[in-house]
């Protein structure tokens, strides 16, 4: 718990505070006269207006659906891939100018074309969010297998350790908080890139919803609904990291993300 | 599995030897020679250091008997066996420690690495237990490795390579990278646990006086490429004390004997 209390940054909420009261002031003075952006009490009246009418729980439950199932896909399609690639000199020689290539291609490219084969359809957002996710985790597994020292793997060949052991308890562990970052990548990009497809694909979830607000004049809610998907990210990251954590204490504290 | 047991093969009577032993190693400017015509015969249960000066081909040499570094020519024996890789009951113990241990692992999982999964739950646990006792890091067991000082750590290196139980201990100068206190007290610590376990220790070092005080037997590598210059027994009284024993005119004569080899390799 005092962990927990710890981690919370007091000045930088206090920070945040005064700018949210700034920004009240300043609007209600008549010192920016923006029409379209509100002030925080608004906004929060409008994260009201959301909440109580069910579009809130609808929306956000559609979108994370669609962002992690495909987040999840891609975890454990990438680490496979990122292990075929990173454990045999064959598959990478053979594939890596492939993997190069689609990943230099921007993942927004691939919008129409999920929409194009799959329509307005939350499947359609699922494969977006699964291919976005694929990259950061394929990529970061590799190099984690890579990061093992070469000491490493002597002192598992002194050890008698075979090569399933080396795997296991050397390349593995080593390769862990490599992982762990590759999959937060993924999953802040396929949240994104779920949200893309919701404003230009499939007329669902929160992308969606924000786009709506916007061209009917409703700015409080649109705020609100950025709100939401800002804190979503944090959450879902947070969510992540403390699974990670519990998970693997030894590589987490080793890499300087204790608990 | 491969093994189920880590016992010695030889049981009890391990020796390592190795007769016109040759390495070449591809360096920048094409192949170079770095040991010609080894020869070295080390009993079970003795101590033997192997004493050079930097580039001499010392540590080239142990990692062929580790059987980390393939020989261009001549074999090593383990108990008989040639090798060809790592031999069963030859455990290495390496300088940098901070790379040697898994840090994501606690001390206590350190030291289980290479038997936890060819014995029991109970045994290992116990082997462990004893390993680091042996070392006196008991109190240190379930700490990250990378919270401990460089001396600490190295003998957590140590406990593991005891808790295999092998014949033969090679050690690439591991106290190279510690200061003289810890090192004299990591010194005495090898000691006793080589008059415990009778491991035979094969100890890499640039330090005459630390080669001298622990020995059976120091070698000396000598020319470029390297072959064995001097072998001097030392028959020093153990248990060694680092005041009293460096003090007595046969440690004195012994460690004047091998500056004199090391000063007459450096000047080839």
């Amino acid at each position: 718990m005092t962990a927990v209390l710890r981690r919370i940054n007091v000045v930088g909420i206090a920070a945040m505070f005064s700018v949210l009261v700034l920004w009240e002031l300043s609007v209600r003075t008549g010192l920016v006269t923006f029409e379209y952006i509100p002030p925080p009490t608004r906004v929060v009246a409008g994260l009201g207006e959301i909440i109580s009418s069910g579009e809130l729980t609808t929306n956000l439950v559609h979108t994370l659906t669609a962002a992690v199932v495909g987040w999840a896909i891609a975890c454990v399609v990438g680490v496979l891939a990122g292990l075929a690639l990173g454990l045999s000199r064959a598959t990478w020689t053979y594939s890596m100018a492939s993997v190069d290539a689609l990943r230099a291609l921007p993942i927004v490219a691939f919008v129409p074309v999920a929409v194009l084969l799959l329509g307005f359809t939350m499947e359609m957002e699922i494969v977006v969010a699964f291919y976005a996710a694929l990259w950061p985790i394929v990529l970061n597994t590799v190099a984690g297998l890579r990061s093992v020292e070469v000491r490493l793997l002597e002192v598992g060949r002194v050890l008698r350790l075979g090569h399933r052991g080396v795997l296991w308890k050397l390349r593995l562990p080593a390769a862990t908080p490599f992982i762990i970052v590759g999959m937060r990548l993924g999953l802040s990009v396929s949240l994104v890139l779920t949200l893309v497809s919701e404003m230009v694909g499939n007329p669902a979830g929160l992308g969606f919803a924000l786009l709506q607000k916007a061209q009917s004049l409703q700015p409080e809610q649109m705020f609100a609904y950025i709100v939401v998907i800002g804190v979503a990210g944090i959450v879902l990251n947070a969510v992540l990291m403390a699974l990670a954590r519990l998970l693997f204490p030894g590589q987490m504290a080793a890499s300087g993300e204790s608990a | 599995m491969l093994e189920t047991s880590v016992e010695p093969v030889g049981s009890g009577r391990a020796s390592l030897e190795c007769d016109d032993l040759r390495v070449t190693l591809a360096g920048a400017a094409g192949e170079v020679d770095i040991l010609n015509g080894v020869r070295l015969s080390v009993a079970s249960g003795d101590f033997v250091s192997i004493l050079g000066v930097s580039g001499s081909g010392k540590t080239t040499l142990l990692r062929v008997l580790a059987g980390l570094q393939q020989a261009s020519g001549g074999q090593v024996l383990c108990n008989g066996i040639p090798v060809d890789g790592p031999p069963q009951g030859v455990v290495t113990v390496f300088q940098d420690y901070a790379h040697s241990l898994l840090p994501w692992r606690s001390v206590r999982r350190n030291v289980a690495l290479g038997i936890e999964d060819r014995l029991s739950k109970s045994e290992c646990a116990q082997r462990v237990d004893e390993a680091l006792e042996m070392v006196d890091l008991q109190r240190a067991a379930d700490e990250y490795p990378w919270r401990l000082s460089g001396g600490m750590q190295q003998r957590v290196q140590i406990a593991r390579a005891i808790a295999m139980r092998p014949s033969v201990l090679l050690m690439d100068e591991p106290f190279g990278a510690l200061d003289a206190m810890t090192k004299a007290s990591l010194q005495d610590q090898l000691q006793q646990v080589q008059a415990l376990t009778n491991t035979t220790i094969i100890f890499v070092t640039h330090d005459v006086e630390e080669a001298v005080y622990l020995s059976d037997r120091v070698v000396v590598l000598q020319g470029r490429p390297a072959a064995v210059g001097l072998s001097l027994e030392v028959e020093l009284e153990r248990p060694r004390r680092q005041v009293a024993t460096k003090e007595l005119p046969e440690y004195l004569k012994l460690r004047h004997e091998v500056y004199a080899a090391l000063g007459q390799a450096s000047a080839q």
